[in-house]
């Protein structure tokens, strides 16, 4: 299955690429948001990607998915998109749609309400596909992304898909220059502190966190930082660390995705017991991330990776 | 004057039937509600009204669409011929284990199949992050059934194991063990892959919105025979009303009449549960229910259980589905919250009574 | 019209031994009591006969032994009374009284029309016709213990066993309890065997009472044989006159310790 869809759509990179190479603009900026050219191009249906076949361009499009509904409208094919899910929150013209449909309790009814000639979802609760099916409504499944590769194949089916694959393609290669960059630019810093940098990476309040084998601790990899986490606890990657064991682990950076959910500042951390004589908290290396982009795997990965790098020279500077 | 050949019978049967047939009839009518209301789909009127086109040999004008009709079809009639099962199923069940304990206050879930069945959901959930997800048959019903019935099978074990006696209490306390120690495995290895703790949490709630035809045709025949095996020791029940010893005294062999009698609701209740998760007081409210109108007798309870159960899921599934459009509310919820009042006026009528 | 052989029947519950070699045979239409103080193993035997305990040794009717495997067999020949009937609150009189046919009702099938006729016949001889469709927790003590006589009846067995049959009821209901079982007794040529507490009631109904002690019988007999204050006084403790009536009765007096 997998081996011809990256044929499938290989083939329809080359042709694209050709064709539109020369036309194509391309814009870099320093800020943080990745901007792309949003032209509607000529791509000939039926196109068939991630084991989803259209005949002809969705423009009811149904993203049950937060991450998705992020690509889709990076990608060019916001305007495609008719309803949302209740957590697809970027950008501001999805939550313009005004549509709170439910990914983890769908209705399907209300879905097919809307009409949609395809519904991008991240996981199937249960026969969710089957009953779309059932009504012949195409699915797109994008399971959670476990390496960079996987979330920019996830992005260019959803522009082979939507008719927009060479915005799709100039999307991910953005992605990865921008990346490369961020990467490349910090680890200088970090390599010539001579040390390791260890981290502690928080998803709530309650201890919760990552190894390195998820998507987000192969991100920080990327940096050369060493997860505190790593091998707590064999086979579990979201261990629940407890307060000594992180304490006592003294890592040199904390990072908090739990901004959002759980009101965690720099400020809460430090008056955690036991919490005040932490490296981190005594040399103020507490990072806030934003929740959203830290568990999605969609175009704002880059932010995270520049927030990560921006953080990293602050480090630096303070060694 | 009373004379020798008077007949004294209560007119049991023919009050059964009577009460059945009307029962039959406001079943149809549930159902053709829960066809006719949802989120989507025709305008309600509309729906009788295809629903009669459909029918052979007459054509009427309905002005529904063919889309529209496949929502109705594909989407909404299974849901309702699910309830329809899932409610008759639990009920009767419920009711039959009341009468095998002599607790109206057990539920079908009393001797761990819904713990069993949430394990095999949890680790079905757990290993598919790592295993294939297009299977011939799908994983999750199964496991679920299998959890149940193992659980249940644990339970037999242990309680035949520790006491060779007659006595019921052993069983039911082999089945809190077993409960508490099928929970505590589920905990732990929830602990361990909590990425999936939502997807379980969800499937324990219960829920209809994901019935498709094949889950319908996954568990008619397991329904079907479960209630046919419940209904035909009806009359056994109400012997074992006496308590076990006078019911061996009148020569029933309670060990069997308890053994098939808790199989046969145990792998109704599996199959079940295995496409609709966990859904909560209907194995109580409504044989206590129908208690309140036609008496305690068993011959009365299993039959109208059936049926009342199946009304009480249909309707319940409607506020369900249309509650926190475009969202669902889990039926789980419903119920409870029907369940909740319902005990509490329940002790009021009692207290009433006394 | 059946005769009831105890033959060497032993009880042991968890090792410690109940009855101990229980010997007896009741010619048909006779009734024994079995007296004894509290632990003499009398509810014991007629558990036994009614097939809720195990035992060694056999409990024959008509010289034929009950099989250890047919409870239904069991209950046509045996019925049983026990002590404290479990009686549930919402069945109807009509519905409790048809229990007494179970062993006759085929498994999964429903009551038959004879089955219906032998119900309202035992109603109406016990004169109870007009509760048929009350409600057993609406019953008195003593209509209660009329309608466990009855279900006993429905079974049509010629055996009746009775366990403590007057110790919930006032003196009245006792004597029309116990009159009802003789009367019936007469009239169906019903064995009947009886534990009883009550040494004068036992005396003045039985035909034959056996005195068990220790799971033993110790003393067996007509009335004037076995109440004896020297026999009360070694097995029950007891210190009580016992006087004879005119007519035969026995009557046993306990007596306050001499104060002074």
């Amino acid at each position: 299955m997998k081996v011809l869809t990256r044929a499938g759509f290989a083939g329809l990179f080359i042709c694209a690429a050709a064709l539109f190479a020369a036309c194509s603009e391309t814009n870099s900026t320093t800020d943080t948001t990745v901007v792309v050219d949003t032209t509607v191009s000529e791509v000939a249906y039926p196109v068939t990607a991630g084991g989803v076949t259209l005949e002809t361009q969705p423009m009811r499009i149904v993203s049950l998915s937060p991450t998705h509904t992020e690509m889709l409208y990076a990608i060019g094919a916001g305007d495609q998109v008719v309803a949302v899910d209740e957590y697809s929150n970027f950008p501001a013209e999805a939550v313009a749609l005004g549509t709170k449909l439910s990914g983890y309790e769908p209705n399907v009814e209300s879905i097919a309400g809307y009409e949609p000639d395809l519904v991008v979802i991240s996981y199937d609760p249960g026969n969710l596909v089957e009953q779309l099916n059932s009504l012949d409504i195409p699915v797109y499944i994008g399971n959670g992304a476990s390496s960079f590769e996987q979330a920019y194949e996830q992005i260019e089916q959803l522009g082979a898909l939507t008719g927009h694959l060479d915005v799709a393609v100039q999307l991910t290669s953005q992605m990865q220059a921008d990346i490369d960059a961020a990467v490349a630019a910090s680890s200088v810093s970090a390599t010539a502190m001579g040390e390791s940098i260890t981290y502690f990476y928080e998803l709530d309040n309650t201890y919760y966190t990552v190894t390195s084998n998820t998507f987000v601790g192969q991100i920080f990899e990327l940096f050369g930082l060493k997860n505190i986490a790593d091998g707590v606890e064999e086979g579990n990657d979201y261990p629940q660390l407890s307060s000594e064991v992180i304490v006592s682990s003294n890592p040199t950076m904390i990072f908090l995705a739990d901004t959002k959910c759980c009101a965690q500042t720099p400020e809460t951390v430090s008056v955690r017991d036991g919490w005040q004589k932490m490296d981190a908290v005594v040399n103020k290396n507490i990072v806030q991330l934003d929740d959203d982009i830290a568990s999605r795997w969609g175009p704002r990965v880059v932010e995270l990776v520049k927030s990560i790098s921006d953080a990293l020279a602050l480090v630096a500077a303070g060694k | 004057m009373l004379r020798a050949n008077d007949n004294f019978a209560p007119r049991a049967e023919t009050r059964v039937a009577y009460l059945s047939l009307v029962s039959f009839a406001l079943l149809t009518i549930a159902v053709l509600i829960g066809t006719m209301i949802g989120p989507a789909g025709p305008q309600w009127w509309r729906v009788p009204i295809e629903l009669v086109d459909r029918l052979p040999l007459i054509t009427v004008d309905s002005g529904v669409s063919p889309e529209e009709w496949n929502i109705i079809w594909q989407i909404r009639m299974p849901r309702v011929v699910l309830a329809v099962l899932v409610g008759a199923m639990l009920s009767v069940a419920g009711a039959s284990y009341q009468g095998v304990f002599r607790n109206p206050l057990v539920d079908p879930y009393l001797l761990g199949v819904a713990a069993g069945a949430g394990l095999g959901a949890t680790l079905v959930f757990t290993l598919r992050r790592s295993a294939t997800e297009n299977w011939f048959i799908d994983p999750l019903p199964l496991a679920a059934f299998v959890g149940g019935l193992v659980a249940v099978f644990a339970t037999y074990m242990i309680g035949n194991t520790f006491s060779k006696a007659r006595s019921s209490a052993t069983l039911v306390l082999a089945g809190i063990a077993v409960t508490s120690l099928t929970t505590a495995i589920q905990t732990f290895v929830l602990q361990r892959n909590n990425d999936v703790v939502r997807q379980v949490y969800s499937w324990i709630l219960g829920r209809l919105s994901s019935a498709t035809w094949g889950d319908v045709r996954l568990i008619l025949p397991y329904v079907v025979f479960s209630c046919g095996v419940l209904l035909m020791h009806r009359r056994l029940l109400d012997v074992l009303r006496v308590g076990d010893d006078e019911a061996t005294a009148l020569g029933m062999n309670i060990r069997r009449v308890r053994l098939t009698v808790v199989l046969a609701a145990t792998l109704g209740t599996a199959a079940a549960v295995a496409v609709s998760g966990l859904i909560g007081f209907v194995g109580i409210i409504v044989p206590h229910t129908v208690r309140l109108i036609v008496g305690s007798s068993y011959r009365r309870v299993l039959p109208l259980s059936i049926l009342c159960g199946a009304i009480f899921l249909v309707l319940a599934d409607i506020p369900s589905r249309i509650l926190a459009d475009p969202a669902e509310t889990p039926i789980g919820v419903v119920t409870a919250f029907f369940g909740a009042p319902f005990f509490l006026l329940l002790l009021r009528v009692r207290k009433n009574q006394a | 019209m059946s005769t009831l052989g105890f033959c060497d029947l032993s009880i042991a519950y968890n090792g410690v031994i109940a009855v101990n070699g229980f010997n007896d045979i009741l010619h048909s239409g006779e009734w024994l009591c079995l007296i004894g103080p509290n632990g003499a193993g009398k509810s014991s035997v007629l558990r036994a006969a009614a097939g809720l305990v195990a035992y060694s040794g056999s409990v024959a009717i008509d010289q034929q032994e009950i099989p250890a495997t047919s409870a239904k067999w069991r209950a046509k020949h045996i019925a049983f009374v026990p002590q404290t009937p479990l009686m549930p609150e919402n069945m109807s009189v009509y519905e409790y009284v048809l229990l007494g046919r179970n062993p006759y009702i085929k498994h999964f099938a429903s009551e038959s029309t004879h089955d219906k006729q032998v119900i309202d016949k035992v109603l109406m001889r016990l004169d109870l016709a007009q509760f048929a469709k009350r409600m057993v927790g609406t019953l008195s003590g003593g209509e209660r213990q009329r309608i466990v006589i009855a279900r006993a009846l429905a079974q049509e067995a010629p055996v009746l066993l009775l366990d403590e049959p007057t110790a919930a009821l006032d003196i009245g209901h006792q004597q029309q309890a116990l009159e009802l079982v003789d009367d019936l007794r007469r009239e169906q040529g019903l064995t009947v065997v009886s534990a009883m507490h009550d040494l004068t009631l036992a005396g003045l109904y039985a035909d034959r009472l056996v005195l068990m002690h220790q799971g033993s019988c110790v003393a067996s007999g007509d009335a004037q044989t076995v109440l004896r204050s020297e026999t009360l006084a070694e097995f029950y403790g007891v210190s009580a006159r016992v006087h004879h009536e005119a007519d035969g009765t026995v009557v046993v007096i306990p007596q306050r310790a001499i104060s002074n």
